[in-house]
């Protein structure tokens, strides 16, 4: 029985983490699964804790999208499309706000949110997971950049940086920490040398069309309405940052980084040090929010999700875009067949045409230096996925599948890892690594429903999980409604009017 | 002042010189090569990585006095408001020093100023992230014998030892409620609720 609209349901008013009292202990009773027992809520981390789980986000959504769709939309429609990127990427950054509430407060992921109001939600997902994120697809266009530069085939790239990763994440003794160091810098120089290249090729006016842009509200010419360049268009906005399932992952490495009620629960170990792997708590808990001390501590961990979201998250893929947009702007004025081959939408076509443009301003280093940021982008993304993907279904195994906990967590992961690390190399070696072009449609439809579908839960999740003073507030949940009609309706209206799926 | 001063200055700054060297060594130098001899390409790198490098030691010199707000990203961005354009003039001018033999400006150099000083925001993003991956570690390193980095980490400690405390209660706790031996017996209805379901299966 949904027993949240009210405050925590009271026994012992000290009841901490087995204090033992003999009386009983205060619990949250949320949804259908086990009540969450109170804990004190950790203190928020100054501003010199700067960086944050968003760095995955980061990582995940800093892809092709960014180096590449929007670019490509920019030269096609002009500057002033790009006021669509702005909501896009407005709109991610609002739910991965609201994602981190539920994570912050519980320490439970989404999954398990979805789970506590209706399972077969959570079951969606985990299937969902699967269906879209086996593929070794997202592989190619980093080990392609990476064979321009050294001349190394790129499935040999894509193979042994599969079986790296996952003898990378075995030996970790904790796989956050090591992720976060290794993503940490590889972004770091990201930003740092793509605020460099666009300092060296761009231009004040590229910079200030690409910016005015940004702000053209209403902007859409009539070719974007044709069913070859609707369902790109639709497609680059709800793809914007992270998208199908990166949001919901997010909750994971939120509460592996100890973020909020995340700090009760333990982290997950590599294989290697599987047997130092602590017990995995059955559920997750809730702090008192009737104590004024702990709701203050709750708004310091606001404040600090808030912060992430905005500078970081939302500032890095602005960023990132900009400055890409501002390059594929330069190569074409450079090369005008670069805009041909952009238009015409034969990626690595286009790619290696914005290369050999700034290698020829720029020398032959600078094409390779960009190829190298491609590359980069590649591997921080497949680093993501592929550990982001194993923590989801780890997570939803180990708590919802019956007999799991023989295993540790840890062990799940490793499976999960290595399971779609094997499949990865077989796909690559002998079958369509995209996935069957049978089923392509399937797996975009997919993608995007799910996003649709995690505003819905968010929405359910937060308002009816939640003790009433850390719910939404109504504007919130108005954009996160938002988000589910547009992601949902853009998607139907797509297959509708052109019968196709968001591309 | 001092070799030994001196010394403990470089020792603070060395973490904000190497990640502007590394961002401008490696971005602007490599941009700069265009097939010349190596010895001007290591030139026209360092016209870009020195003076971003000094810069970015200049920055870690103010955090490790405590000057600006450590990990702060207003300062940091105020900083590289007027230093990175700063170094990209610098860059420009030596660049074409050498190139033609006499410096110039770039053309239209207030319409230059003005880019770099909005692309200067990206570079403080990524100039901060690497800045405060490096510059806790080098610091504590140095520590014994330097007590500015000594002072400046422990502020980084003293937060890390918080969380470390939070966690190791929080272990004492569970291992409290693994042990039985440790566990007195459970009272009231819900608590016998919760922890009969929060078991190990």
């Amino acid at each position: 029985m949904v027993d949240s609209s009210k405050v925590p349901v009271s026994g012992s008013p000290g009841g901490d983490a087995g204090a033992g009292t003999g009386e009983s202990e205060r619990v949250w009773r949320a949804g259908r699964l086990d009540p969450m027992p109170i804990r004190k809520l950790p203190e928020a981390p100054p501003a010199i804790h700067l960086l944050g789980p968003t760095v995955f986000l980061v990582a995940l959504g800093v892809g092709m999208g960014e180096s590449y769709m929007w670019p490509r939309l920019v030269l096609v429609f002009g500057p002033e499309i790009r006021w669509l990127f702005l909501i896009g990427v407005t709109l991610q950054a609002m739910v991965m706000l609201e994602m981190a509430r539920y994570a912050m407060a519980t320490g439970e992921s989404i999954f398990a949110g979805a789970a506590r109001v209706f399972k077969p939600m959570m079951w969606f997902f985990f299937i969902v997971a699967i269906l879209v994120y086996i593929w070794p697809g997202h592989l190619s266009a980093g080990a392609a950049a990476f064979e321009e530069i050294t001349g190394i085939p790129w499935l040999v790239t894509a193979c042994v940086g599969l079986v790296l990763v996952g003898v990378v994440f075995s030996l970790a003794r904790v796989i956050y920490d090591l992720l976060e160091n290794v993503l940490s810098v590889l972004i770091g120089v990201l930003v740092v040398g793509t605020a460099i290249i666009a300092s060296l090729v761009g231009s004040w006016s590229d910079l200030t069309s690409t910016l005015t842009g940004m702000f053209a509200f209403g902007y859409f010419p009539s070719e974007a309405l044709s069913s070859t360049w609707f369902p790109i268009v639709v497609g680059s906005i709800a793809f914007a940052g992270p998208s199908g399932m990166q949001q919901m992952w997010y909750t994971l490495h939120l509460r592996d980084s100890g973020a909020g009620m995340g700090a009760h629960v333990p982290k997950i170990r590599g294989l290697r040090h599987a047997g130092e792997q602590e017990e995995m708590p059955a559920r997750g808990f809730m702090f008192d929010t009737d104590d004024a001390d702990e709701m203050k501590k709750w708004k310091g961990w606001r404040r600090w999700v808030t912060f992430d979201a905005l500078l970081l998250f939302w500032g890095i893929t602005m960023l990132v875009t900009i400055s890409f947009t501002v390059l594929a702007q330069a190569a074409a004025r450079e090369n005008p067949n670069v805009k041909t081959l952009i238009e015409g939408g034969d990626r690595d076509a286009a790619l290696s045409a914005m290369s050999d443009s700034f290698a020829a301003v720029g020398g032959p280093v600078l094409g390779g230096l960009f190829f190298g940021f491609i590359a980069l982008i590649g591997l921080n993304a497949t680093l993501g996925l592929f550990d982001s993907f194993s923590r989801g279904q780890a997570d939803m195994t180990y708590f919802f599948v019956k007999g799991a906990r023989r295993f540790k967590m840890s062990h799940l992961y490793a499976g999960f890892l290595w399971g779609v690390i094997v499949f990865g190399i077989l796909i690559l070696l002998f079958g369509p690594a995209d996935g069957p072009a049978g089923v392509l449609d399937i797996l975009a439809f997919l993608s995007t429903f799910a996003m649709g579908a995690y505003c819905v839960v968010l929405l359910l999740v937060n308002n009816r999980m939640l003790p009433k003073p850390i719910r939404p507030k109504w504007w919130q949940n108005a954009i996160i409604g938002f988000g589910a009609v547009f992601y949902l309706g853009m998607l139907f209206y797509s297959l509708a009017r052109f019968g196709v799926v968001v591309s | 002042m001092d070799t030994t001063r001196l010394l403990r200055l470089g020792e603070l700054a060395l973490p904000g010189f190497v990640v502007g060297l590394i961002a401008g060594a490696v971005a602007g130098g490599l941009a700069g090569l265009v097939g010349q001899p190596t010895g001007w390409a290591l030139v026209s790198m360092l016209t870009l990585g020195l003076p971003l490098a000094l810069l970015g030691g200049g920055y870690g010199l103010l955090a490790a006095h405590r000057k600006v707000r450590i990990g702060g990203f207003a300062p940091a961005a105020l900083f590289w408001l007027v230093g990175f354009p700063l170094a990209r003039v610098l860059h420009e001018v030596l660049s074409r020093l050498i190139l033609v033999g006499e410096p110039g400006l770039p053309p239209d150099p207030l319409g230059f100023l003005a880019y770099q000083g909005l692309v200067s925001a990206g570079f403080a993003i990524g100039f901060l992230w690497l800045h405060e991956r490096l510059a806790p570690r080098w610091w504590r390193r140095v520590a014994p014998r330097n007590p500015v980095a000594a002072d400046v980490y422990s502020a980084y400690a003293a937060h890390a030892k918080r969380v470390f405390e939070q966690r190791e209660a929080r272990r004492r706790a569970r291992r409290q409620q693994r042990d039985p031996a440790a566990r007195p017996a459970p009272g009231g209805k819900a608590k016998a609720k919760a922890k009969a379901k929060a078991a190990p299966r």
